[in-house]
């Protein structure tokens, strides 16, 4: 094409200023309903899920101090530091609450993961993850797989209001659950296509079948206008085509093994062992199409983390320890924020363990990791921060730091469904209502 | 024939002239061209050169607006839209040249999607599906036959060829075939038409014309659909149809009976608001970036509600009001909304939306060019530039084309002083004048914005910069004028101002460029356009009237290439 | 009379510092002239003159401003003043601490560390009539912890409020002194909280603030009838709660020029005769009310016999005090036990909302709930009972700073009608 496209404008600018895109961006080969193409030419499930942590951060030890791809790595991201491309770092992103009571550690997360800020728990709307899950997640085993690290039972997987998805707290059970009765081998499953898919090719097809009238019917530039757009129509013809095809067989696939037993507490150590045991667990089941959705709470956004024979919590720490005026901030307080970046690069390992096509499983999926606050003893919902790691298939950009600058916080929601394939065009109520599409992100 | 110097030019012909042009006037080197004059004796139009049929592509408030109108404005549309291609200064012409990226047709297929769905639920099929089928999960080929007959006309804006019927009804067939309820066949015939190039372009057609043997003229359906996107920005309405469908729009008195109703529709309101983002390239703030420790009150909601305030002005004065075009450069009145009080430093006591309100006699602020939309828009992100907002006044209001700079020009003399104390933009751009390679196009734009120095990058007033008094004075085409308002009531009473903006409504409503041989017509609106003392409803009126906004040149035409560097915007200076 | 010694400390204390300083490490690469008009004014010697206000602050003998910076003004912390040579509050953890070391606190055979110290928490929380001590505060017994500022020679700004303590109205007190040898100072709710961890300047109590930067609550200051706004003897005063969010820029500073709505509540609706004198603004003593919230639940914020003492700025603002007498009941209740919080539509929070705000504060925050109202008793010093010649309001100073904004009082519907705390 030799016309101006979107993405010719969009592509490598961030406000004006010139960041390097280094992935390609290959839109061409990805369908709607969340697929990828693998190199074999057979296609790839695309997979969205969450990462939470508690408790928010330190901001001068998490927020790169300059934009786009060449930031340098803040101390506490450091541990992410081999991710740096499949990454995309979001500061200064706000929940808006335009009045809104702040119930401290839920009305940001929520308000974040809704778009919709509400005083307590009632959600106004299902959370993204349902929305995405609601095209990507179909005809799989598990709609999607909700997993807590801290032995805390809940999720931020909302349906809707009073309707959450509890999370799974023990390895064992986790392993029972997908790998127990039930499972089947995943190169043994049948494929049937989805007849919705079957009529939108005849749809197109009935588009096309006139292509010859209307060119004969045009002067030569606006035939090869003409000629551009079925070209494009061809290729929406190329992305259901390949839905029709059955999936790509999983490669080496091994039965995992059933984890020992663990202590499940709040003891950070603790904490860290069994969040590790489900993310391998979690890529497992991932790997060989369980599920394309999930949610690990690493730890609650009222983080209940505490060091042993420590009677401190994370949170509480985050209201009682004072300020060490030589670092100023709080010292205890910063080591459960860089513990938590630790934990989340446990997470992206397994993840990428996972060999898929050419590439690994974490390539296939889009993680947002984020908290529910900034600066917790504030219970600031400021900017939150967020990243968005591993591109999707293909979907989205990663590899900079975007500034927010007190956006709201819905454009990334809003994005990354955009991403995945649900149909919207605008997201959220009030000041979180938007229709801007981080274009860093996705064009 | 009027003598031009170099304060004085004729738009149309200087819009093409490149760099050397810079130099020329920097030499101080005039020339003659010959001026559209208002008190023309043009007074029956002249003989249409006309034009070829067109391609045009549905702009995104034009699909908004068709849905809507086929449909219910609550039918939600999920797609996003690729930013359009700007031709000459419009969006509108490059509507006929610029192409679809797989982005934007995976996009309409999304939008398709979310319409039919919403069209053809269980809560809103009564309203929508002409016809009961005898069962709703039977094929009723009667049924599908109309649904298939009012949707494509309505869609593609002519009847549908018997193929193209059954094709459509076909599709429906199959849908409820595999997936075994009617209403879903309905759907999925539905997002066929909506992903058609007969809906998302306006495929113009043309037919021979009795009254001359051997020449061409539009058709009706072409002839309705040209009419109604250019007088309500939208799709032909049922009597609008019904008239095409009955030659009557090939009559005068047909014409003129279509043309003054659908200017007596609120949407003509649409239309005018239409023309004018385009026209004042607000598209523009999409990529508009200002530094919020500069300008802590441009928040993303000023970036929204100060296109707003400048149309919502604009509609009021001229499509409500039936305001004179010029009074647009002059009058205090305005709409403010909470956001917008913050930059403006005036009380909004309406807390959720728009008042009208006034720009208080001392506030420095009349007419449009005073508006923060205008004034942020043509700014860098943390300062003000005279260049650039002189440079948009010319190729805005007085179609003039103001090269960009040459590439190689050393800008650190301006930006090292831009926050030394006591350093102005008139200050610094007087380092520019020295240099002969700048002094040429700063000549033409800077003595223009200078005038509205008193209002910073953001739009805000400010009586001085970096601790010194801001001197407002400078001129417009070798008059001196002083200040905002004395640079609105020179564009008031310039007349390159209206005779500009007749140029660029009919080019928004051709959706090309005109070619010289058009010079006459323009001639013709503009005198047509004063003695209507500059009334835009009128001025579209006899466009919509004309033979040349119909005329189909004979033969079809070439259209001309375009580059990814032909439709960037200027480099900002 | 300067706050511009304080100034660092109140801004490290809020939320809105990050953004300012990611801001300030992204964006301010260059320094900008334009930045001035809206960056906070320079840090003057005291005591300074008043600047003069910019025109657009001023029209038709109005003016209107926002509260942008409010916190109390307490003395410097404990350990630089020596203002607590007792110690400190010991607060709930004190009192936790002292029951381990009693035979009923020891860890029974078989208790796990979850249950013990829950059990202890209880233990200290509840009162001897097994009611929660911070939802019936006067049930319990005293706090042997507690401890109140009784340094000497300290410095404390402020406002005096009875006339060089005069007043018969009032209970015997000690003055402060302010940093500029001002006396006559009145601030008790300073020797209530000045000895508690969370009232220190690494603490967190001082920085209530937070929530009116979510936008839940305001205050606004109109003045009218002014001919001079350097110098007029009498002006009309309005202190208002503010209907509308406080508006923003992105680094999340307050934006001055926003038009903001009265409350219409009249509660909530104070207004008074006021003087300007060299460009200082101080008013009659009136009753004033606010909004406040904590946790998510609103209280109100009374003020008895509000006085203003104001110095203009050069960005077209005010800085100086708001001080007046808090009932010891209304104080308890926004700063210790939320006893009467609302929730958003209006009604009683949870009770299990309520006490657990007020536990997890008192532990936060270094207080116990019995302590800090039998204390606030103690120093009151205002509105003596005739009958019981017990004062029972105390005195409470505020620093504020205020930006211009225009106030009015049209009966416009709340941009979060459904979701708005009134």
């Amino acid at each position: 094409m030799t016309q101006l496209s979107r993405r010719t404008i969009l592509r490598g600018m961030m406000n004006g200023a010139k960041v390097g895109m280094a992935l390609p961006f290959l839109d061409i080969f990805l369908d709607v309903n969340g697929e990828a193409l693998a190199a074999t030419g057979q296609r790839l499930p695309v997979r969205f899920g969450t990462w939470i942590w508690g408790c928010g951060f330190i901001p001068e030890r998490w927020i790169p101090t300059s934009e786009g791809a060449d930031y340098t790595m803040p101390p506490d991201l450091e541990p992410l530091a081999p991710y740096r491309k499949q990454m995309a770092i979001f500061s200064g992103f706000d929940v808006k609450l335009d009045g809104v009571a702040n119930k401290p550690h839920q009305t940001g997360n929520l308000g974040l993961r809704t778009g919709i800020p509400v005083p307590g728990e009632t959600v106004h709307a299902p959370t993204f993850d349902v929305l995405i899950g609601e095209v990507i997640g179909q005809g799989t085993r598990f709609r999607s797989l909700e997993l807590s690290a801290s032995g805390i039972e809940r999720s931020y997987s909302f349906r809707g209001a009073g309707s959450p998805n509890p999370s799974e707290v023990s390895p064992v059970a986790l392993y029972q659950r997908i790998f127990g009765e039930g499972f089947q081998d995943p190169n043994a499953a049948g494929f049937k296509p989805d007849p919705r898919t079957m009529v939108r090719r005849s749809v197109l097809s009935a588009v096309t079948d006139d292509r010859q009238r209307i060119m004969k019917s045009l002067g030569a530039a606006d035939r090869q206008r003409m000629d551009e757009y079925f070209t494009a129509v061809r290729q929406l013809e190329q992305q259901l085509d390949l839905q029709l095809e059955p999936p790509a067989k999983v490669d080496n696939f091994t039965m995992p093994k059933a984890p020992d037993k663990t202590v499940i507490d709040a003891d950070v150590e603790h904490v860290m062992v069994n969040h590790k045991l489900m993310a391998g667990l979690l890529a497992q089941a991932l790997a060989c199409n369980q599920t394309r959705v999930f949610n690990m709470l690493f730890s609650d956004t009222a983080s209940n983390l505490r060091r042993s024979a420590s009677s401190d919590t994370h949170h509480t720490l985050t209201h009682e320890e004072p300020i060490n005026p030589k670092l100023g901030y709080q010292e205890q307080v910063a080591w459960f924020a860089a513990k938590s970046m630790v934990a989340c690069r446990d997470f992206v390992d397994a993840l990428a363990g996972i060999k898929e096509g050419a590439g690994t499983l974490l390539d296939n999926t889009l993680l947002v990791a984020h908290s529910d606050c900034s600066i917790a003893k504030a219970h600031a919902v400021e900017g939150i921060p967020m990243m968005v790691i591993g591109s999707g298939g293909g979907r989205v950009r990663t590899g900079y730091h975007k500034a927010g600058r007190a956006d709201a916080a819905s454009r990334i929601g809003l994005s990354v469904q955009q991403a995945m394939g649900v149909q919207v065009e605008k997201w959220g109520t009030g000041s979180m209502d938007t229709n801007r599409t981080v274009t860093e992100l996705v064009a | 024939m009027r003598l031009m110097t170099a304060g004085k030019f004729k738009p149309s012909a200087l819009r093409k002239i490149g760099l050397g042009l810079c130099l020329a006037l920097a030499g101080g080197i005039g020339w003659a061209q010959q001026a559209p004059s208002a008190d023309s004796s043009l007074t029956v139009e002249p003989k249409p050169a006309g034009g070829p049929l067109l391609m045009r592509r549905l702009t995104e408030s034009q699909y908004r607006a068709t849905i809507a109108d086929v449909f219910a404005p609550d039918v939600p549309i999920a797609g996003r839209f690729e930013r359009g291609l700007r031709e000459d200064g419009l969006i509108a012409v490059g509507t006929s040249h610029g192409s679809m990226s797989a982005f934007s047709v995976e996009q309409y297929d999304v939008s398709a999607r979310s319409v039919a769905a919403d069209v053809t639920s269980e809560k809103r099929r009564a309203r929508f599906v002409p016809c009961q089928p005898k069962s709703a999960t039977a094929f009723d080929k009667t049924c599908a036959d109309q649904f298939v007959t009012d949707y494509g006309l309505k869609l593609f804006r002519r009847p549908l060829s018997s193929q193209e019927r059954d094709r459509f009804v076909q599709v429906a067939k199959a849908g409820q075939q595999k997936l075994g309820s009617f209403y879903e066949g309905l759907e999925y015939t539905l997002i066929g038409m909506l992903d058609s190039p007969q809906f998302l372009l306006r495929l113009e057609r043309s037919e021979p014309d009795p009254a001359q043997s051997g020449a061409l003229r539009l058709d009706g359906w072409s002839k309705a659909v040209r009419l109604s996107y250019f007088l309500t920005n939208s799709t032909p309405d049922a009597e609008l149809l019904r008239a095409a469908a009955q030659g009557e729009l090939h009559t005068d008195e047909g014409l003129a009976r279509q043309v003054d109703r659908l200017l007596a529709t609120p949407q003509l309101e649409g239309a005018v608001r239409a023309f004018f983002w385009d026209m004042l390239q607000f598209d523009g703030f999409s990529d508009l970036f200002k530094d919020p420790a500069i300008y802590p009150g441009y928040t993303s909601a000023v970036a929204k509600d100060a296109q707003e305030q400048t149309l919502r002005t604009i509609v009021t004065h001229l499509a409500r009001e039936k305001g004179d075009y010029r009074d647009l450069f002059t009058t205090r009145q305005t709409w403010l909304s909470r956001p917008l009080g913050v930059l403006y430093r005036l009380p909004v006591v309406v807390r959720n939306g728009w008042e009208r309100a006034e720009y208080p006699a001392d506030s420095e602020r009349a007419g449009i060019l005073t508006d923060v939309s205008l004034l942020a828009l043509h700014s860098h992100p943390g300062r003000s530039s005279p260049t650039l907002r002189g440079k948009s006044l010319r190729e805005i209001f007085l179609c003039e084309k103001v090269p960009d700079p040459p590439a190689n020009v050393n800008f650190s003399i301006v930006q090292d002083a831009v926050f030394k104390p006591g350093s102005t933009a008139r200050l610094r751009l007087a380092e520019h004048s020295g240099n002969p390679v700048c002094a040429g196009c700063h000549k033409l734009t800077d003595p223009i914005g200078l005038t509205l120095e008193n209002f910073d990058g953001a739009g805000s007033f400010r009586a001085k910069e970096n601790g010194a008094e801001i001197d407002v004075s400078g001129s417009l085409e070798g008059k001196d004028l002083v200040g905002a308002e004395g640079l609105g009531q020179a564009m008031h009473d310039n007349p390159s101002v209206p005779s500009c903006l007749a140029e660029k409504l009919y080019r928004s409503a051709i959706g090309r460029d005109i070619s010289t041989s058009e010079e006459p017509f323009l001639e013709y609106l503009v005198g047509r356009f004063e003695s209507e003392r500059f009334r835009v409803p009128a001025l579209m009126r006899s466009i919509a009237l004309s033979r040349s906004f119909y005329f189909v040149s004979m033969p079809i035409k070439t259209a001309p290439q375009h580059t990814v560097a032909a439709a960037k915007k200027g480099e900002r200076s | 009379m300067s706050v511009g010694d304080d100034k660092p400390r109140l801004r490290t204390h809020t939320a809105l510092t990050f953004g300012a300083v990611a801001a300030s490490a992204l964006l301010l690469a260059s320094g900008s002239s334009e930045r001035t008009a809206q960056a906070s004014p320079p840090k003057a010697a005291a005591p300074k003159a008043a600047a003069t206000p910019p025109k657009d602050v001023f029209r038709n003998g109005e003016a209107g401003f926002v509260v942008t910076e409010i916190s109390y003004v307490l003395g410097s912390d404990a350990k630089e003043s020596g203002a607590c040579p007792a110690g400190m509050t010991a607060g709930v953890r004190g009192l936790t601490e002292a029951l381990a070391k009693t035979p009923a606190g020891t860890r029974k055979d078989g208790e796990t560390q979850q249950s013990y110290e829950r059990r202890l928490s209880l233990a200290v929380n509840t009162s001897a009539d097994g009611q929660n001590i911070c939802m019936n505060p006067a049930a319990g017994s005293p706090d042997p912890g507690w401890r109140m500022v009784t340094g000497r020679n300290l410095k404390v700004d402020g406002i005096d409020l009875d006339g060089g303590n005069r007043s018969a109205d009032s209970c015997s007190h000690e003055e402060f002194q302010g940093t500029h040898g001002e006396r006559g100072i009145d601030n008790q709710f300073y020797r209530v909280a000045g000895c508690t961890t969370g009232f220190q300047s690494t603490g967190q109590a001082n920085i209530f603030q937070i929530e009116m930067y979510t936008g839940s609550w305001g205050i606004l200051l109109e003045l009218t009838g002014v001919d001079d706004l350097r110098n007029d003897p009498d002006v009309q005063v309005g202190l208002f709660a503010n209907a509308d969010p406080i508006q923003l820029s992105a680094a999340r500073a307050a934006l001055p020029f926003a038009t903001y709505a009265a409350d219409h509540d009249p509660r909530y609706r104070a207004t008074t005769r006021g003087r300007i004198v060299n460009g200082v603004l101080t008013i009659d003593p009136v009753d004033v009310r606010f909004h406040t919230v904590v946790n998510s639940m609103t209280d109100d914020r009374d003020l008895r016999g509000a006085r203003l003492r104001l110095t203009f700025t050069p960005d077209g603002g005010m800085e100086g005090y708001l001080a007046g007498y808090t009932p010891v009941e209304n104080m308890y209740d926004y700063e210790y036990g939320s006893r009467h919080s609302k929730n958003a539509k209006g009604e009683l929070a949870p009770e299990r909302l309520r006490v657990q705000t007020s536990i997890g504060r008192a532990g936060a925050l270094g207080h116990t709930c019995n302590g800090a109202y039998q204390a606030l008793y103690q120093a009151a010093d205002g509105n003596r009972d005739p009958k019981t010649g017990r004062c029972t309001s105390i005195s409470t100073q505020y620093r504020i700073r205020v930006a211009p904004a225009f106030v009015v009082n049209a009966s416009t519907k709340s941009v979060n009608a459904p979701l708005t705390l009134k």
